[in-house]
């Protein structure tokens, strides 16, 4: 985590003073953007780096749905499962993805490639249903669309808003030192 | 100093107070899981609620959050009120196994005595409970059954507010939530952690060592005041009750030892609080006791060997009494009046830290692991540290004493009450009784003086000091 | 359109979000003119204009703000809540992406009226170019000299920094809100102390919806008189209402309070999806209580016509349910969600939302029991006004209003072990 923090020193600038125990969500977001997962030794340098305790860090991670404590899939489809979502063929979407890809929800693909997830209301009711695949939402996700996405990765490993270009980030610093 | 009415009694409340302290301060009682006189406020359980008179109607509201308003008039058990209280006793119950037959806190339990209060009836719920881990060690010295706990999160207040730890926290949310330790390893580490068992309102977190011992109305609490510092806090002692006690010869020990040691609330001390060496008095004071008098290591009969010792006293030109600082003060007022004035006085530190325990922090351990070091300066004034070099007797008084100051060819009168090697070394030696075996008091480092009281008799053959010391006073060696 | 227009009266381009093309449109005038007035004389336009919240509780944005009055050396904070997390509800979306701006300048006009030194944006971590929209719009303001220094040559200053959530719906919760600001687990707090006392960090605090925000700039552009012109006079304004579900053409729509609720409906929106027949609507977001075809048609758009109806407009996430949908698999859902989201602090709702979601479930499953229906009743009223925030009360209006309408369709399935409606959610052609 400690090359990130040149990037939460200027994080930091714009924040009033004293608000170290604010960054703890920021912080925990760009490691898992860089590492796609938060690692304990992540959580030990942050409580370092920021002066907090040990369990508020683990109490944050362990309360919000979107932090991880493990990797997931390189390309992670979250099917909304809410009420909008459901009314325009949700349930479908969901039942279709787990099909194709032969895993239950919350479960990755063998190869590690797809992990579906199913997940609360994304603020897209009107554009039902919809998929976040990574960081982008998929609205007005049609199966035959999901379809054309997951052969794209599989057999070109296109890049999925940018995907590909951060497992390589990952990949190379996970062999630097001193993380 | 707002006035209200709670219960159709008037009463003055202080500026800034809770409907909750005002109500506790003038002896009516609001039922709480969550909250704690020494804790801060998360108003999570919801069964402190009570009304308050509105035009007419009434609103319902945790009272622990309420701030006192001049001219309130408040309900604690309006019809409103009553039912609330029952809905919330559902829900904490919902979930909540039925463990009382095996669990520990049966008969000290806030949320047996509220169902029993406040519903009463079995649970309206056809689905079955939520499961949760029935035994994680938190510690080496407490065991968590997350299905008890009822997520009132003291014990995480605790460690945050207390003993400032941060051992503990409550991870993931919603009917998952769950009390943990942190990965950190903290809470094994906090010399306070065991308080998380007395105000846990549940049987959630249970001590290893009293696990399954005994039923709590087996036991009687005495109060008694804490050796294992200057601080002196004061605890409550529990043993068994003398209509409880077991019969088989095999057992018939235990009724002789403390089951378990939790905090006498001494507000001038230590509040609701003691720290977990507290919680080891048991062993501390359970150690194997000298049983009988010695004559350089050969037992001998009790009256010979008093005798013995009242005329090598005697017979001493320049004796020295090195006094325990274990001593009670009435042992103190006793050893003054009958002999002090015959001997140099010493002043010893019976026991010193011990490699890894806490030596002193900003709550309530003290440096000094002795209970009455400052009983002995009120009593006897500044004594010497070290035993003159032409001393020829040296009455040793407690333990913690290095036998090889005494300067060679002196006499050696030593009064212990436990078995150690160095009863053999003297001249003549004495049992003498435990702080649970007579009542008596300490004066901590602050001088305040708190009473201990006796739990039970003193062993066979063991003598009391406070009666001893009258005894060596005289000549030779008959009665 | 569904009325006069204060918020979405532009033409959405690929470049309308942009700095310049706000300012072509008038954009950080009104700031200009705002830093002439006196704080105090900003709240008091504010609360003139009686500009209700956009969150869904509809309360006076004057007022909450008149609490807080500028007080040199004591610090102040203000939050805009773009948390969006109410299901229904993409509205705030629509701001942040088109009309980042405007946001940018309102929060200006109001943390000078407030004392706000530094405000924060607090965004739920989903949200990707709505992040970026306002990130750069943000971005650009510091580089155009608005924020980050004394703006218009005044002394006032303003940061603004953007927090992304990480996937809670209790964030949405002012409380939960600033707990999650504070880099803690995002629990709710009683009230005392009220968060315009002792709020982020303990500081007063104002945290106003996104949408709330984005009126300021208009009422002091035009004057309290002009805005409160349109509208009706118990709700000024207008309200952007998210539509979405069994619709022909969902998305945000910015309505004139007091145009009529059918008509919007059937000519706005395109009427019901595949020309179903409309079943029921949610009004304001899963908590307002669901009303029917019949008893929409003599209302109008406007709180004091919906309230006394018996249900609310929230926060405007209007959701069309066609005939043939089944509402006990609807309700199935909206508990899901209410247990999924718990935050777990206090009782009746940590164990009441788990209860009703498996009542709920064990009576699709075909093992339900009569007494299952009294049995949400009750767990429903048991968290109306008992819990530490409004989550509780809202799973029970959400339980409740369906059941009251619609008890028929849980008695089928209780009594014969299947929908009366197929169990279908969907509106198929």
């Amino acid at each position: 985590m400690r090359h990130l923090i040149p990037e939460f020193e200027k994080m930091k600038e714009r924040y009033p003073a004293g608000f170290e125990s604010s960054l703890v969500l920021p912080c925990l977001r760009r490691v898992q953007e860089d590492r796609g997962f938060v690692s304990d030794d992540d959580i030990v340098a942050l409580c370092e780096y920021l002066g907090v305790p040990r369990i508020q860090v683990e109490e944050v991670l362990s309360y919000y749905t979107m932090l991880l404590r493990k990797p997931l899939g390189k390309v992670h489809l979250q099917a909304c499962r809410n009420i909008a979502c459901s009314m325009r063929g949700a349930e479908g979407v969901i039942e279709h993805l787990c099909k194709r890809l032969g895993v239950k929800p919350g479960e990755t693909t063998p190869d590690g490639t797809f992990t579906v997830s199913t997940v609360e209301c994304l603020g897209s009711c009107g554009t039902a249903p919809v998929v976040m695949v990574n960081e982008a939402y998929h609205e007005n996700v049609t199966l035959a669309q999901l379809d054309r996405l997951i052969e794209a990765v599989v057999e070109e490993r296109a890049v999925v808003n940018g995907v590909e270009e951060r497992a390589g980030v990952v990949e190379e610093r996970a062999v630097d030192k001193g993380i | 100093m707002p006035r209200l009415t709670i219960d159709s009694r008037e009463i003055e409340a202080k500026a800034g107070q809770t409907v909750m302290e005002a109500a506790r301060e003038h002896g009516i009682f609001i039922p709480y899981f969550c909250w704690h006189p020494n804790l801060s406020v998360p108003g999570n359980c919801r069964i402190c609620v009570v009304g308050v008179e509105d035009k007419g109607g009434e609103w319902v509201e945790i009272a622990c959050n309420m701030p006192v308003a001049e001219g309130m008039v408040v309900f604690t058990a309006s019809e409103k009120v009553k039912a609330r209280r029952k809905a919330t006793m559902e829900f904490i119950t919902l979930n909540h196994p039925v463990d009382c037959g095996i669990c520990d806190k049966a008969g000290e339990c806030t949320l047996q005595d509220y169902h029993f209060e406040y519903n009463g009836e079995r649970s309206v719920s056809r689905d079955a409970k939520l499961h949760a881990t029935k035994h994680f060690d938190l510690s080496d010295r407490i065991v968590l059954d997350n299905e008890r706990c009822i997520q009132c999160t003291r014990c995480v207040r605790f460690t945050r507010e207390i003993s400032k730890s941060n051992g503990l926290g409550m991870l993931s949310r919603g009917d998952h939530s769950i009390v943990r330790p942190s990965a950190d390893g903290a809470f094994a580490t906090d010399a306070y952690s065991d308080n998380v068992i007395d105000i846990c309102p549940v049987g959630a977190l249970l001590a290893k060592d009293f696990l399954h011992q005994a039923r709590v109305w087996y036991l009687k609490a005495t109060p008694s005041v804490c050796p294992g510092c200057e601080r002196g806090c004061g605890v409550n002692l529990w043993h068994r009750r003398e209509e409880w006690m077991l019969r088989s010869p095999r057992q018939a020990a235990r009724n002789e030892g403390i089951d378990r040691v939790t905090p006498l609330d001494n507000p001038a001390v230590n509040g609701p609080w003691i720290c977990n060496k507290a919680r080891d008095i048991p062993k501390l004071l359970g150690r194997v006791r000298a049983s009988g008098a010695l004559f350089k290591g050969s037992p001998a009969p009790l009256e010979a060997a008093v005798l013995e010792a009242r005329a090598l006293i005697a017979e001493a030109k320049r004796p020295a009494a090195v006094v325990s600082s274990w001593a009670s003060n009435e042992e103190l007022q006793s050893f003054k009046s009958a002999v002090g004035t015959r001997f140099a006085l010493v002043a010893k530190r019976d026991h010193e830290p011990q490699p890894g325990e806490v030596v002193q922090d900003e709550l309530l351990i003290r440096a000094d692991k002795n209970p009455n070091a400052a009983g002995v300066r009120a009593a006897l004034g500044e004594c010497a540290r070290e035993v003159p070099k032409d001393a020829d007797l040296v009455l040793v008084w407690g333990e913690g004493f290095d036998f090889r100051a005494v300067p060679p060819g002196a006499k050696i009168v030593f009064l212990n009450a436990f078995l150690a090697p160095e009863n053999g070394h003297a001249d003549v030696f004495l049992p003498i009784s435990i702080q649970t075996e007579r009542d008596g008091s300490y004066t901590n480092f602050a001088g305040v003086t708190s009473r201990f009281e006796r739990c039970f008799a003193a062993p066979a053959g063991v003598l009391h000091a406070e009666a001893l010391f009258p005894a060596l006073v005289g000549h030779g060696r008959g009665a | 359109m569904p009325g006069r227009q204060l918020i979405m009266n532009f033409e959405v381009t690929p470049t309308s979000h942009t700095l310049e093309a706000y300012k072509a449109r008038g954009g950080y005038e009104t700031l200009a003119k705002a830093l002439k007035m006196a704080p105090a004389d900003i709240t008091k336009e504010v609360t003139a204009s009686g500009l209700l919240g956009h969150g869904g509780a509809a309360f006076p944005v004057g007022r909450k703000w008149g609490v807080m009055k500028p007080n040199p050396g004591e610090i102040h904070y203000l939050c805009a809540n773009a948390d969006e997390g109410e299901p229904g509800t993409f509205k705030d979306r629509w701001i942040l992406e088109h009309a980042p701006h405007l946001l940018v300048e309102s929060m200006l006009i109001t943390s000078y009226a407030l004392g706000v030194r530094h405000a924060f944006v607090y965004i739920r971590g989903e949200f990707d170019l709505p992040w970026r929209r306002i990130q750069a719009g943000i971005d650009d303001a510091y580089a155009a000299g608005y924020l980050g220094k004394p703006v218009f040559g005044s002394d006032f200053t303003l940061d603004i920094v953007v927090y992304r959530g990480a996937g809670s719906y209790v964030c949405g919760e002012a409380s939960g809100l600033i707990t999650s600001i504070e880099g803690r687990k995002p629990y709710p707090r009683n009230r005392p102390p009220r968060l315009t006392v002792r709020g982020l960090f303990q500081k007063p605090t104002v945290i106003n919806n996104v949408e709330s925000l984005a009126n300021i700039t208009g009422i002091i552009r035009m004057g309290a008189e002009e805005f409160r012109k349109v509208g009706t006079a118990k709700s000024p304004g207008t309200q952007l209402i998210s539509i979405s579900g069994h619709i022909a053409k969902p998305g945000v729509y910015e309505v004139e309070y007091g145009y009529p609720w059918a008509k919007f409906l059937d000519e706005d929106c395109g009427g019901v999806l595949h020309g179903a027949k409309l079943k029921c609507v949610v009004p304001g977001g899963i908590s307002t209580k669901v009303l029917t075809r019949a008893e929409i048609e003599p209302l109008n758009l406007s709180h004091e016509s919906v309230n006394p109806a018996g249900s609310g407009l929230g926060s405007g996430g209007m959701i069309v349910i066609a005939e043939g949908t089944c509402m006990v698999r609807l309700l199935q859902v909206l508990l899901r969600f209410y247990h999924h989201e718990s935050c777990g602090q206090c009782t009746p709702c940590r164990e009441g939302m788990g209860w009703m979601h498996r009542i709920i479930d064990r009576i699709v499953e075909g093992k339900g029991v009569p007494e299952d229906i009294e049995r949400l009743y009750a767990i429903s009223h048991a968290n109306d006004g008992t819990t530490i925030c409004g989550m509780g009360d809202a799973a029970g209006f959400a339980t409740v209003g369906i059941l009251n309408k619609y008890r028929d369709e849980f008695e089928y399935w209780i009594a014969n072990g299947r929908s009366k409606m197929d169990g279908r959610l969907e509106c198929l052609a």
